[in-house]
């Protein structure tokens, strides 16, 4: 009978935390409705600011995308932004060459260094952590060597391509995709797994060495492409581009609510609601007239209360 | 006896793990010059009760008294200080320190000066100590690793012993020891009696117990039973009042047959690892085999490698005729499945839900066309937690929530889902109720009666007496004996073979 109280009684409150924690990315999106609604009187809803927002969610959403896979395993990649710059120069060096080489170009450039950055943490098992923040050294340098510290354009031409359907398209793409292969594919449920306990998925006869190589190309695969978008919506590749989407997409996807940890209570919606928080927040803060600068330091701040809010210290393994 | 008169006293110690209760206010009292014995099953609270002791962890609620005093240190070092120390029954020695600096370590101070420890006066302090406790033959400027195993556990009984404890307790130590080994210990033990002081001992093999202790106090699910003095020791009574029931338990297979099957669908050769040395067997049709020995006698690594969780280091493991199994994918796809002793860390994701565990192995069984479909798994997930009789309010609970028992039937209804013929099953009831062991009992003989083959390894003589058709005992990685169910060995002729 006691056995039965105590049982009830750590239930009821871990399912307590639990429904805390999934109701806490959607007041945080409401908060930012209502605070910048309010804020900027209506404006960050107006349709010049909807376009701007459009603009932006590109990125994040198929961005934070790409990093729900990587965090659902309760792994993570600083190096999403300098890779994405890397492939939008490249991009550029191709358009010289023939401006349809772009796309192709830069999703191969984003592809194989995902692939690399996937075989140094799973097959030479170094951390994740290490592996990505040298990477991404390395890709700010490689950036400086391939254009020579110089700015690079693309053909005007190019500029056309970037278009509201496209946009529209893009999203609505990766979104649908991304759920499926998140929530009701096989690679979806075993990358979650993993997050929860490698062990268990290991001993359950998974080959955890694919899973877990994945992530890395999928997320470097999409960096590239970002990294095409960047180049026929700007028509320039420069040694800054990409160096505000790791914070963006990263802040996205925990502020949705996919734990720190990974693990099998990541959910897609979690990508939405974060993509639109930081959209918006983006936004207002423009229209508000908080500089880029001021933006990246509250932005920085949100993630590290996000992080202290939501992960459970005890747990993590790569902060020692 | 009032509590003056008590060298120490332990009363109404309560202990919880989570919801496991692992002490129910236990006693126990020690007299001056005496050996104690602590007996019980598994899990009956034994090694907790003597920790709570040495103040290794703290206790929920009770008191302790020694020497008619409060005792209440605040860690164990203090407990040693005050006369109380403990051998683990865990590996406590430190591979990369000498043996002396094992005896001393975090004493190191004794022989330090300006920063620099007197090394040699070390070795010559801890040299005198292993001489105190008959074991001269390990020299104290030895790396550890040079040493045995049971000279190791040696080191750690020195170590215990430099503090001229007034209270020793030896948590299972036997265990590691030979014969030779043994006898140091007992003779330490009745020269520590000599002087008065007191030892707690605490050992699985009640005829031990019975010739080496002068009082015995049983422990049953982490209750106090009884206490009994040196003439009234009959070893029939005190099993009896260990396990609570009647021994011979009718739970098991009441089938006196062994398998008879002669297709063999799993097999070893001549495997050779770490621990193993030459293990060859082979698993019939329809046949629980079960594997037993000590903790570290090597059967839990077999489990391992029959998985393909480790590769072998010499040697062939066969599924059916030719079908060599190299790692877990390959093994599952052989139809082989594996239970891991380690139930919350290896085989279930406790921060999951029940349907994420059981769908786990299965996933390409469930999915149709590329999408697995959250109806079809819970219906999966429902079907077989209903034929495991899950305890749990719904299929979404996670499965930190239940209990031990619950969780294992969770790990097997998601073999059970996934199919499989040959399960490896290493020591299934570790730390479960007794209500749940029989339905793992009773879900055995069934698969076998399916004609699924089950490998069993488990530390509890009586399971694998109770459900094998045959039974192999290992020792020190080696294969020492096999015996066919109809044999009907008894409990203490496997101890022979297993020591």
């Amino acid at each position: 009978m006691r056995f039965h109280m105590q049982n009830s009684l750590i239930g009821t409150s871990v399912i307590r935390r639990l429904n805390l924690k999934a109701i806490f990315p959607l007041l945080g999106l409401v908060f930012v409705v209502l605070f910048f609604g309010f804020g900027t009187k209506g404006l960050v809803f107006s349709k010049l600011s909807l376009q701007s927002m459009l603009n932006e969610a590109v990125y994040i959403f198929i961005g934070a995308i790409g990093y729900a896979f990587v965090l659902a395993q309760g792994n993570f990649d600083l190096s999403v932004g300098s890779v994405m710059g890397v492939a939008c120069m490249t991009a550029a060096m191709a358009t010289k060459i023939n401006p349809y080489l772009a796309l192709p170009v830069g999703i191969i450039t984003g592809s194989i260094i995902g692939l690399i950055n996937a075989f140094v943490i799973v097959k030479a098992g170094v951390m994740a952590f290490i592996t990505t923040l040298a990477m991404s050294f390395m890709c700010t340098g490689l950036i400086l060597i391939i254009s020579n510290g110089a700015v690079v354009g693309a053909p005007l031409f190019m500029l056309k391509w970037y278009t509201v359907p496209l946009k529209l398209g893009v999203i609505l793409t990766f979104g649908i995709a991304g759920f499926f292969a998140f929530e009701r594919s096989y690679y979806g449920k075993i990358s979650k797994a993993i997050g929860s306990s490698i062990e268990a998925v290991r001993q359950s006869g998974t080959n955890i060495v694919l899973f877990r190589i994945l992530p890395f190309i999928i997320l470097g695969t999409i960096a590239g492409l970002l990294g095409f978008i960047s180049l026929i919506r700007t028509g320039t590749a420069s040694s800054s581009t990409g160096s505000t989407l790791m914070l963006n997409v990263l802040n996205a996807a925990l502020l949705g609510g996919i734990p720190f940890s990974g693990g099998t209570t990541s959910k897609f919606r979690s990508v939405i609601i974060g993509t639109l928080t930081i959209t918006i927040m983006s936004t207002g803060m423009t229209i508000l007239g908080t500089s880029t600068v001021n933006q990246q330091l509250i932005k920085g701040l949100v993630f590290l209360v996000t992080i202290a809010l939501s992960f459970d210290r005890k747990n993590l393994k790569v902060i020692k | 006896m009032p509590v003056e008169s008590l060298l120490l006293k332990a009363h109404k110690i309560n202990k919880s793990f989570g919801i496991t209760r692992a002490l129910k206010d236990a006693d126990l009292e020690l007299e001056y010059g005496q050996i104690h014995g602590l007996i019980g099953e598994n899990g009956s609270g034994k090694s907790t009760l003597a920790s709570i002791i040495a103040v290794i962890q703290p206790a929920d609620s009770g008191e302790i008294f020694l020497d008619g005093q409060p005792y209440k240190p605040v860690d164990s070092l203090e407990a040693q200080r005050q006369g109380i120390c403990m051998i683990l029954q865990e590996k406590g020695t430190f591979d990369n320190l000498s043996v002396s600096r094992n005896i001393f370590i975090g004493k190191e101070n004794f022989f330090s000066f300006g920063g620099m420890i007197n090394i040699p006066r070390m070795n010559a302090a801890a040299q005198k100590i292993l001489e105190k406790i008959h074991a001269g033959h390990i020299k104290a400027a030895w790396p550890i690793t040079a040493l045995s195993f049971e000279d190791r556990k040696l080191v750690e009984v020195a170590r215990a012993m430099y503090a001229e404890p007034k209270v020793l307790i030896a948590d299972e130590t036997t265990t590691a020891l030979s014969r030779n080994g043994r006898e140091i210990l007992y003779r330490i033990m009745r020269d520590m009696k000599k002087e008065g002081h007191s030892v707690i001992f605490i050992s699985h093999d009640l005829d031990e117990l019975i010739n080496v202790c002068d009082s015995l106090t049983i422990l049953r699910d982490g209750e106090y039973v009884k206490t009994f003095e040196k003439k009234e020791f009959v070893t029939s009574v005190i099993r009896h009042l260990m396990v609570g029931r009647e021994v011979a338990g009718n739970y098991y297979r009441t089938d006196m047959d062994s398998c008879k099957n002669p297709e063999t669908v799993f097999s070893m050769e001549h495997v050779y690892s770490q621990k193993l040395r030459d293990i060859t067997f082979d698993l019939r049709k329809g046949e629980i085999l079960g594997l037993g020995g000590l903790a570290e006698c090597g059967m839990h690594e077999i489990g391992n490698i029959a998985f393909g969780l480790i590769p072998p280091d010499l040697g062939i493991v066969k599924a059916g005729d030719d079908k060599v199994v190299i790692n877990p994918v390959k093994a599952t796809s052989l139809g082989i499945a594996y239970l891991s002793k380690n139930r919350d860390t290896e085989s279930l994701m406790t921060s999951a839900n029940i349907v994420d565990n059981i769908c786990l192995a299965s996933y390409k069984k469930i999915q149709k066309n590329l999408f697995i479909w959250n109806k079809d798994e819970r219906e999966f997930a429902k079907a077989w937690g209903k034929k495991l009789e899950i305890k749990m309010t719904n299929i979404h609970q996670y499965v930190i929530e239940l209990s031990g028992g619950n969780k294992q039937k969770v790990a097997l209804a998601k073999w059970l889902g996934f199919g499989a013929d040959v399960l490896i099953m290493d020591y299934p009831t570790r730390g479960i109720d007794i209500g749940v062991k029989v339905n793992i009992y009773q879900l055995m003989t069934e698969l076998k009666n399916q004609g699924k083959s089950i490998i069993l390894i488990s530390e509890e003589l009586p399971e694998i007496i109770g459900m094998s058709d045959r039974i192999i005992i290992l020792k020190d990685g080696r294969i020492k004996g096999e015996f066919s169910r109809e044999e009907k060995v008894t409990e203490c002729k496997l101890v022979d073979y297993m020591i």
